[in-house]
C-alpha cells in the first residue's frame, strides 16, 4: 500500500469565525483595565529595592541558563530550584520593607477589601466570579498570609524575555492565598504546592498588601456620600397635569453602580440614580441638521413590559453633533487633587493615565494648564499649547501625592489660569479631578457652589471627574458640575476614562445648548396618571420652565438624553389615585379630540445666548407602538435600563418583573454594541439577580 | 482622532515601547491588531466560539499586565501565542476539573472537541490531535496559526531548531498514523 497523502497546510483551512466586534471591544476594555493596573504598579515608589531586585535577577538568570542548556529535566529542576528560590524570597521578605509582590490580578484570591482596587473587578469581569464580599477577619488573614508556588511547568518561567518581578507576576503560576478566606474558585488548582515562605507581619504590611489605606477603611464606615433620593410618586393628571424637570447628562451614577455590583455589593436604594444609568449608554436617536436647532426630540409610546395596564412615554433627545471642523479652540485647566488620600492605585495613577488620554485627543491649538492642590495649591503647568504635548505629559507624569486637601485655594488658582488663557467664543473649562476630599477651609459647600456659579457666568465652565471610593462626595461633585455647566463623571477604570474623555470628548467639552428644561403636559382626556422615572434631583417647579434665570442642565455635542414616564391611560384598571369627587368640568381645559397623550415642550439656550428658545412636540397615537417588540432598539434598551434601576431601588411597580426578563429585553435590543457597554450591562443584571436574596 | 490613526501605522515594537511608557491608546491599538491571531489560535484548539472568546479576552488581560515588562518588543506575536497556548491548556485542565466525578473525566478531551466542531473531524485533524503534545503544538502553530518557526519557538519556549525537529518528527508520525488508519 502506498504512503497516505496529506498536506499539513490543510490545517490552516479550518474556517475560523470572524471575531465579533463586541468580543474584541470587551477584551479591549478588560485588557485596558489590566494595563492600567500594571501602570499603577510601575508608578509605585520603589524605595529600598535595588538589593532584592538583583538577587531575584541572579536567580532567574541562573534558572533560564540551566533551562536553556537542557541539563536537567523539568520536574527535577523544579524541585532543585524551588529550594534556593524559596530561600532567597524568604530572606528578602524578612529583610526588606517595601517589596512589591509579584502578584497576578487574575490569580489572586482574597476578599476584595484586601486586594488592590482594580483586582476584584477584573476577576468579576473576566471570570464572572464574585469574590467573597467580606473577609472573615482582616487581621487574621494578614497575619498568616502564605505564598504558595505551583511546582509545575517550570519552563513556562524559564526563558521569558521579560523583566524579573513583573514577568514572574504575569506568566508564572504564583498563587497567593489567604487561608482565612475561601479557597480559590478560578485559579488553576495547584497539583503540588510547596510553601515558600511565611510572610511576616511587617512584610505583609509593607508590600504584599499594596492597599493599606483600604484595609484601614474596613474599620471605618463607608464614607461615600449620596444625596437621598425619594422616587417620584404617581401623580393624577387631574390635579397636576404638568411635569417639569431639567436634563441631566451625567453618567457617574452608572459607573459607581457598576463598581459596587462587581464587588458583590447591592447598592443602597438611595445611591441608584436612574437617569444617569439610562443616559450612560450611547443611543442612535435621530439628530438635528444644523447647530441652531441644537437638538431633536424623539418620542415613543410603548406598552409597559412590567404592567399591562400602563404605557411608557419614552423621550429621547439628541444634541447636534458638531463636526470636527467646527470645533472651537479649547482652554482647559486641569485642577487635580494630589492630596494624600489620592495615593491609591485607583486614584492618582488612574487620574494620570486618564488625563494622558485626554491630552492625546486635543487639537494643537488647544491650551492646557495644570493646578494641583494638596496642602497648598500649586501651579504645575502654566497655560501651554497642546502642540507642546511632551511638556504637558511630562507635567502629568511628575505629579506626586501628598498633603491634605486645600480645595478652595486650588479652585481659585484654576479660575485665575482659565481667565489668563481665556479663549473668546471658545471652550473654557476647568476639569476638576478628585476623590471628593474637598476641604475648602472656612468656605462651606454653599460658598463653593456660589463661586462656581459666578464663574460660569463669566464663561468658565467646570466639569468634575470622580476617582476612588470610600470617601467619594457624590452630592458635592454633582452640585459643582451642575452649577458649573459641566458633566460629573466617575472614573473607575481606564476603559471608563476612554469613554468619557476620548469617545465622548466632544460631548464633554463642547456645549451646544444650555439650561435645557423639559416640560410635559398630559392630556386628562387620555391619561389619568403618570410618574416620571428618575430625575428626582432635577425636579423644577412648573413656573421655572419659562423663567430664563433658572439654571438647568446642558447638552454637549452629540449628547443623548433619555427620559421615561410611566402613564396610566384613562379608564385603565390599576389607578392608584381615587377619582376626584368635586372634579368639575370647569376645571378642565378646553376639550380636545386630538387623542394626544401629552405635549412635550423643551426650552434651551444656545451657548452664546441669554434668552431661551422653545421646541414643542405633541405625543399622538402616531408615536405609539402596540407591542414593545415593535419599538426601536434604543427605546427598548433604555426601558430595560430603566427597569433595572427601578428593580435596584426596589420599587413596587417592578416587583413582579424578574431580572431575567430585563436581561431578555436588553439582549433583544443589544444592537451592534460596538464598545461592549450593553453587553456589560447585561452582566450587571445577572450579577444583581444573583446578589438578590 | 489623529493620535489614534497614526498609531495604526506604527509597527509592534514601537507600539510596545509606547505601552511601556504608559500609553493606553497604543495598547488598545495592539489589542485590536492581534485579537484575530489570538482568537484564531484558541478557536483552532477549543473548537467553539464562546470558549475562544473567553480565552482571547483572558490572554489580552494578561498581556495588559505583562506588556510593561516585555523585554523584546519584536517578539510580541510569539509571546501572545505562548500566552494563548497556556490559557488553552488551563482551559482544558479546568474543564477536566469541572467534570471530575463524572465518567467524562476519563474521556479524552479531543473526542469531545471533535464532536463539537464538525470542521475538525477530518482524518488529518484527528491524527494531529493524537500527536504527542510538543509535536502537536509545533505543527498547529506553524501550519494552523501560520506562525514562523521563530514565533513558534518563542511561543513554546524552545529553540527554533527544536521546532523544525518536532515538525519533522510529526510528519513521520502522521504518515504512520494515517497508514494505520487506512488499513
Amino acid at each position: 500500500m502506498s504512503d497516505p497523502e496529506f498536506d499539513l497546510s490543510d490545517l490552516s483551512k479550518m474556517p475560523v469565525p470572524e471575531p465579533r466586534p463586541v468580543a474584541i471591544a470587551a477584551a479591549k476594555r478588560a485588557a485596558l483595565e489590566a494595563f492600567e493596573n500594571s501602570t499603577q504598579k510601575s508608578f509605585a515608589p520603589t524605595k529600598g529595592f535595588d538589593f532584592t531586585t538583583r538577587l531575584i535577577r541572579i536567580a532567574t538568570k541562573l534558572w533560564s541558563f540551566t533551562m536553556n542548556t537542557r541539563l536537567l529535566s523539568g520536574t527535577a529542576l523544579a524541585t532543585l530550584l524551588i529550594a534556593p528560590f524559596a530561600g532567597i524570597t524568604a530572606y528578602q521578605l524578612m529583610q526588606q520593607r517595601g517589596v512589591v509582590a509579584p502578584v497576578t490580578t487574575e490569580q489572586m484570591v482574597a476578599p476584595p477589601e484586601v486586594l488592590p482596587q482594580g483586582a476584584p473587578q477584573v476577576m468579576a469581569e473576566t471570570k464572572n466570579i464574585v469574590a467573597p464580599a467580606k473577609p472573615a477577619l482582616p487581621q487574621a488573614s494578614r497575619n498568616d498570609m502564605g505564598i504558595v508556588r505551583k511546582a509545575k511547568n517550570p519552563d513556562a518561567i524559564a526563558d521569558l524575555k521579560m523583566e524579573e518581578s513583573d514577568a514572574l507576576a504575569a506568566t508564572s503560576n504564583d498563587v497567593i492565598m489567604s487561608p482565612g478566606s475561601s479557597p480559590p474558585v478560578n485559579g488553576p488548582v495547584p497539583m503540588a504546592m510547596e510553601p515558600m515562605a511565611n510572610v511576616p507581619m511587617d512584610a505583609a504590611e509593607s508590600g504584599y498588601i499594596t492597599q493599606a489605606p483600604d484595609v484601614q477603611r474596613l474599620e471605618n464606615e463607608n464614607r461615600d456620600k449620596f444625596t437621598v433620593v425619594r422616587s417620584n410618586s404617581v401623580v393624577a393628571v387631574a390635579t397636576q397635569p404638568v411635569s417639569t424637570f431639567s436634563v441631566d447628562v451625567d453618567t457617574s451614577g452608572y459607573s459607581s453602580l457598576r463598581r459596587m455590583l462587581n464587588q458583590g455589593i447591592l447598592p443602597e436604594h438611595d445611591a441608584v440614580r436612574l437617569e444617569e444609568m439610562v443616559n450612560y449608554f450611547p443611543y442612535a436617536y435621530a439628530g438635528p441638521e444644523t447647530a441652531t436647532e441644537a437638538f431633536m426630540a424623539n418620542v415613543t409610546v410603548t406598552p409597559t413590559p412590567w404592567n399591562q395596564n400602563t404605557k411608557l412615554l419614552h423621550i429621547g433627545i439628541k444634541g447636534y453633533d458638531l463636526p470636527v471642523t467646527e470645533q472651537k479652540a479649547a482652554n482647559l485647566v486641569f485642577l487635580l487633587d494630589v492630596s494624600g488620600s489620592m495615593d491609591a492605585p485607583d486614584k492618582l495613577p488612574l487620574l494620570k493615565a486618564s488625563f494622558r488620554l485626554l491630552v492625546n485627543k486635543l487639537k494643537p491649538t488647544d491650551t492646557v494648564s495644570i493646578v494641583t492642590y494638596a496642602g497648598d495649591a500649586g501651579i504645575v503647568l502654566e497655560p501651554t499649547k497642546a502642540s507642546d504635548k511632551a511638556k504637558i505629559l511630562n507635567a502629568i507624569d511628575n505629579l506626586q501625592p501628598g498633603g491634605s486637601t486645600a480645595g478652595e485655594a486650588g479652585i481659585n488658582a484654576a479660575y485665575k489660569l482659565a481667565e489668563q488663557a481665556f479663549v473668546k467664543d471658545g471652550v473654557n473649562r476647568i476639569m476638576l479631578a478628585t476623590d471628593g476630599d474637598f476641604n475648602v477651609g472656612a468656605a462651606s459647600d454653599e460658598d463653593l457652589k456660589k463661586l462656581v456659579e459666578d464663574k460660569r457666568k463669566s464663561g468658565v465652565f467646570l466639569s468634575v471627574l470622580g476617582f476612588g471610593q470610600g470617601n467619594y462626595q457624590d452630592n458635592l461633585m454633582q452640585t459643582l458640575a451642575q452649577n458649573g455647566n459641566g458633566i460629573a463623571a466617575y472614573i473607575d477604570t481606564l476603559g471608563e476614562a476612554e469613554k468619557v474623555l476620548v469617545q465622548e470628548a466632544t460631548a464633554s467639552l463642547f456645549t451646544i445648548a444650555k439650561d435645557v428644561k423639559i416640560q410635559v403636559e398630559f392630556n386628562p382626556e387620555t391619561v389619568s396618571e403618570y410618574r416620571l422615572i428618575g430625575y428626582e434631583t432635577r425636579h423644577l417647579n412648573n413656573e421655572d420652565f419659562n423663567n430664563d434665570r433658572v439654571d438647568a442642565g446642558d447638552i454637549g455635542s452629540g449628547h443623548t438624553v433619555t427620559a421615561v414616564y410611566e402613564m396610566t391611560p384613562k379608564g385603565a384598571p390599576g389607578q392608584t389615585n381615587d377619582p376626584l369627587r368635586y372634579n368639575t368640568d370647569a376645571a378642565k381645559p378646553a376639550t380636545n379630540d386630538s387623542g394626544e397623550y401629552a405635549f412635550v415642550k423643551i426650552r434651551y439656550k444656545l451657548p452664546s445666548e441669554a434668552t431661551s428658545r422653545l421646541v414643542t412636540q405633541p405625543v399622538t397615537a402616531a408615536n405609539e407602538v402596540k407591542d414593545i417588540a415593535a419599538a426601536p432598539e434604543d427605546v427598548r434598551f433604555g426601558i430595560a435600563v430603566t427597569a433595572f434601576g427601578e428593580k435596584l431601588r426596589d420599587e413596587d411597580q417592578v416587583s413582579n418583573y424578574p431580572y431575567a426578563d430585563i436581561e431578555k429585553l436588553a439582549s433583544s435590543s443589544r444592537g451592534t454594541d460596538a464598545f461592549g457597554y450593553r453587553g456589560e450591562f447585561m452582566k450587571l443584571v445577572r450579577l444583581a439577580a444573583g446578589l438578590n436574596p | 482622532m489623529d493620535a489614534v490613526n497614526s498609531l495604526f501605522l506604527l509597527d509592534d515594537s514601537s507600539l510596545v515601547r509606547k505601552c511601556q511608557g504608559g500609553d493606553g491608546l497604543a495598547f488598545g491599538t495592539l489589542v485590536e491588531r492581534h485579537y484575530a491571531l489570538v482568537h484564531g489560535c484558541s478557536y483552532r484548539r477549543v473548537g467553539n466560539r464562546a470558549d475562544a472568546e473567553d480565552i482571547a479576552q483572558e490572554v489580552m488581560v494578561k498581556l495588559g499586565s505583562a506588556i510593561k515588562a516585555l523585554r523584546e518588543p519584536a517578539a510580541l506575536r510569539g509571546f501572545l501565542l505562548r500566552l494563548t497556548i497556556n490559557a488553552v491548556t488551563d482551559h482544558f485542565r479546568k474543564k477536566t476539573r469541572e467534570n471530575r466525578g463524572l465518567a467524562s473525566y476519563f474521556v479524552d478531551p479531543t473526542t469531545k472537541l471533535a464532536a463539537e466542531a464538525e470542521d475538525q473531524t477530518s482524518t488529518l485533524w484527528v491524527a494531529v490531535r493524537r500527536l504527542p503534545d510538543k509535536q502537536r503544538d509545533a505543527v498547529l502553530l506553524v501550519y494552523g496559526d501560520g506562525a514562523t518557526h521563530r514565533e513558534a519557538a518563542e511561543a513554546l519556549g524552545c529553540a527554533e531548531a527544536t521546532i523544525s525537529f518536532h515538525v519533522h518528527e510529526a510528519r513521520k508520525r502522521l504518515k504512520e498514523m494515517l497508514k494505520e488508519d487506512a488499513q
